[in-house]
């Protein structure tokens, strides 16, 4: 375990109240991996991150922040940006990446060196000096950005960091990542929106009422979904039966054909195998898998069961009542 | 701990001193405190004068009157001189002056100037007596009501008030539209005792000099302590230095109580601000809970001392300017209010009071705040508190007359009112055991009040409780009653 794996959760659980936000979250993220926290609003990720670095405790299971329970010394190496956006309002941006760098553990002199640097990166030089009322929204949220990087943590924690955030400084936010990834930064990163995931992420952890519904690489998360081709052939061409022999499954969806690729199968294959099957092709379209719909088949598949586990226990709760 | 606690200290101290508002308060607080002080005389200054008339065969009680109005205007003259050796009841070369001036024929004016007074500094006469426009009562309702004018020295104006003195009915009639201002009928009516007096002295043909010379020879009641240890052989008459450690007590106590009371509000806006800007999970992953909080009360505790720094230095700075009008009287009284102030006994407490006190109140109010997401939820949960805050206040009464009395001995032992009632009881020195007692009750119950905090701090900051979970909390306690939440 240890530095490898600068978090590790194994077992964690949460209430508040009688409400179980989190459900025995078992987790872990690679040494200078990008990992993405996915799942639907309520789902459990913020709780989770709070829970990693020790601002929650958990009450059932155990965390491992570079390797020992979170506490202030780990934290000096671990960047945060939580999920509510906060600054002061009557300091400037570089009083404020000054102070949490110095909180950090970073002398008064590099820490405004930094800040001056980093506000400089994200364009917002000319407003270092100025009261955090007077930047926009996008802009006070790169300066909490900038505030959880300042101290070069060798592992971030990013809560939600696209939400707010226009397309141009969406995609400022990523470059950032990256560079940050490039100098060696592990780095976890929750959200909802599929694509910068799919861009960022080696591995993603998705969430769905407080459980894990999927940990593993994008290309495992694609294969839980599997992968298809729409094939068109003339009326009344049975194609589930030509392809057959050739080890492709087909089945009819309304005017096409559905074949389902296996893990060793391209698109290619199966357009030779029906081609060689003589089918009387009208169109073909590989059907490339996003990670929205794993998201989507994941989460309502947690729901679904979700549904059946409070039914089920009502069920019984009747039971015993009668 | 020590970085992280100073840099918290550093930028919440920054922060309060960097607003205008703060500022204000120290500038504009000593100037509220003279304007409070001096309003009276300034309220006097500013009413218009008074007009009145008197309607009487003769001029007996008129001249009674005129003689209770000029004593008035004596004895205010008299307590501005030296006000010091008029509370103790002492003699003073200022007030010996006076009097002999006063003796000679001089008027209050004249004498207040000859005993180093400034006659602008006297309080005006509100009332001025006019010639009677009638001759009797009649006649005197178109003056009153103020359709008729008076003839002044100002020119015509209207008539505040009018005697008529009835010897036939035996009464003295007070015509006046003011029904609330009693001040001209007050000397009225002291007049008429002294005339009535006069006139019973002389049924038993006694010379009204004679009554004057037995008040002049009557014995003074001196105050005596009984003087041990090193002070055996001084004088057992109580001087300006026994009573200066009360004065001080009082002074440190109202001191202590004006601080927290002025200061504490920085600590809940500022926690209010945290919560409501959500700044509390960066902080959090920063810097742990306890130092957090000891930051912020160090902050706001040197915001206090910035405070008490910047007032006395500026009284310093007064004081060395207008060294020249401090008669000795006022210095040495000073000086043995230094010296009071500068003995361990008494300081030691009032410190350890003063920072205990301050914990225990900050922390609650630290608490709070991390409830609350506006200063309008604040209030709701501040009354009680504020509440407890007066009492302290109101039992400065008490000590002021007499510190020894049963209900602040008592009281002393609460711990929310020790810091302020340990103060004002060092004078009268208390049992040593009791001190100490006192003392530890106190610091036990801050540290109680600082964990049960840091548990309301870490509810509020981290887990978003607010004002309503406060009073589900305090629902549940009530039996019978379910909690809303």
């Amino acid at each position: 375990m240890g530095e490898d794996l600068p978090l590790k959760m194994t077992g964690v659980s949460k209430w508040f109240g009688s409400f179980q936000a989190v459900r025995d979250l078992d987790f872990d993220v690679p040494q200078g991996s990008i990992v993405g926290f996915l799942g639907p609003n309520g789902a459990g990720k913020s709780t989770s991150l709070r829970m990693a670095l020790g601002v929650l405790s958990p009450d059932r299971g155990d965390v491992s922040l570079l390797g020992a329970p979170p506490n202030l010394e780990s934290l000096k190496r671990v960047g945060f940006l939580p999920e509510e956006r906060g600054l002061y309002k009557k300091m400037s941006p570089r009083q404020i990446i000054t102070y949490f760098a110095r909180l950090k553990g970073m002398s008064s002199r590099d820490a405004k060196a930094r800040a001056d640097e980093l506000l400089d990166m994200m364009g917002l030089g000319e407003f270092a000096r100025s009261r955090v009322t007077k930047l926009s929204k996008g802009m006070a949220q790169k300066v909490q950005i900038l505030s959880a990087l300042a101290h070069r943590p060798n592992f971030l924690i990013l809560d939600e960091p696209f939400s707010g955030l226009d397309p141009v400084n969406q995609q400022a936010l990523e470059d950032l990542i990256i560079e940050e990834h490039k100098r060696g930064a592990t780095i976890v990163f929750s959200t909802h929106v599929m694509e910068h995931a799919e861009r960022l992420c080696e591995k993603i952890v998705m969430m769905a009422r407080g459980r894990k519904v999927f940990d593993g690489t994008l290309d495992e998360a694609f294969a839980a979904l599997g992968r298809a081709v729409h094939i068109g052939v003339a009326e009344g061409f049975d194609l589930s039966a030509a392809l057959g022999p050739s080890g492709f499954e087909a089945v009819q969806e309304g005017d096409h054909w559905r074949g389902s690729l296996k893990q060793a199968q391209s698109s290619q294959d199966a357009l030779r195998a029906t081609l060689d099957a003589g089918a009387p092709i009208t169109s073909f379209t590989p059907q490339e898998a996003r990670l929205r719909d794993v998201f989507v088949s994941l989460v309502s598949e947690a729901e679904a069961q979700d549904l059946t586990d409070t039914l089920a226990a009502d069920a019984a709760e009747g039971r015993e009542a009668a | 701990m020590i970085r992280s606690t100073y840099l918290v200290t550093m930028r919440d101290y920054l922060g309060y001193v960097s607003a205008w508002g703060f500022w204000l308060g120290l500038l504009f607080t000593p100037i509220i405190l003279g304007i409070f002080i001096l309003a009276p005389t300034l309220a006097q200054n500013a009413q218009p004068t008074r007009y009145f008339a008197v309607i009487e065969a003769g001029d007996t009680f008129t001249n009674a009157l005129t003689e209770q109005m000029t004593e008035s205007v004596s004895v205010t003259a008299r307590a501005m001189l030296d006000p010091i050796a008029i509370a103790q009841n002492q003699d003073s070369e200022k007030l010996t002056a006076y009097d002999e001036a006063r003796a000679n024929g001089a008027t209050v004016e004249e004498a207040f100037s000859q005993a180093g007074g400034f006659p602008d500094m006297l309080p005006r006469q509100d009332f001025v007596q006019v010639d009677a426009p009638v001759s009797n009562s009649a006649d005197l309702a178109p003056y009153i009501t103020g359709a008729t004018l008076v003839d002044t020295s100002e020119g015509p104006q209207p008539l505040f008030a009018a005697f008529v003195v009835n010897d036939e009915s035996g009464e003295i009639e007070y015509w006046s539209e003011n029904l609330q201002a009693q001040a001209l009928m007050s000397f009225a009516r002291q007049a008429e005792r002294e005339l009535q007096l006069d006139r019973a002295l002389a049924t038993v043909n006694v010379d009204r000099s004679i009554l004057n010379e037995a008040r002049a020879a009557r014995r003074d009641v001196t105050q005596q302590r009984v003087r041990t240890g090193e002070d055996a052989d001084t004088e057992t008459k109580v001087t300006q230095a026994d009573q200066a450690p009360f004065v001080v007590s009082i002074m440190m106590a109202f001191s202590l109580w004006f601080l927290i009371f002025s200061v504490i509000n920085y600590l809940l806006m500022g926690t209010i601000e945290e919560r409501s800007n959500k700044i509390f999970d960066s902080l959090l992953t920063s810097v742990k809970l306890p130092h957090l909080l000891a930051g912020k009360l160090l902050a706001v505790l040197l915001l206090s001392l910035t405070l008490v720094g910047f007032w006395s230095v500026g009284s310093g700075v007064v004081t060395w300017f207008a060294r020249d009008m401090i008669s000795a009287d006022v210095a040495q009284f000073f000086g043995a209010i230094f010296t009071a102030a500068a003995n361990p006994a008494l300081f030691v407490p009032a410190i350890i009071s003063f920072v205990l006190g301050y914990l225990m109140y900050g922390s609650l109010f630290l608490a709070l705040g991390s409830l609350c997401d506006t200063i309008q939820e604040a209030q709701t949960l501040m009354t009680p508190l504020f509440v407890t805050l007066m009492a302290p206040l109101a039992m400065l009464a008490f000590a002021i007359q007499d510190a020894e009395s049963a209900l602040i001995e008592i009281m002393a032992w609460v711990p929310v009112f020790t810091p302020f009632l340990l103060i004002l009881r060092m004078p009268t020195e208390p049992p040593v055991w009791e001190v100490l007692a006192q003392l530890g009750l106190m610091a036990l119950t801050t540290f109680v009040i600082l964990h049960l905090a840091t548990r309301v701090y870490r509810a509020g900051a981290v887990h978003g409780a607010g004002v309503n979970d406060v009073w589900a909390f305090f629902g549940k306690l009530v039996p019978g009653k379910k909690s809303a939440a």
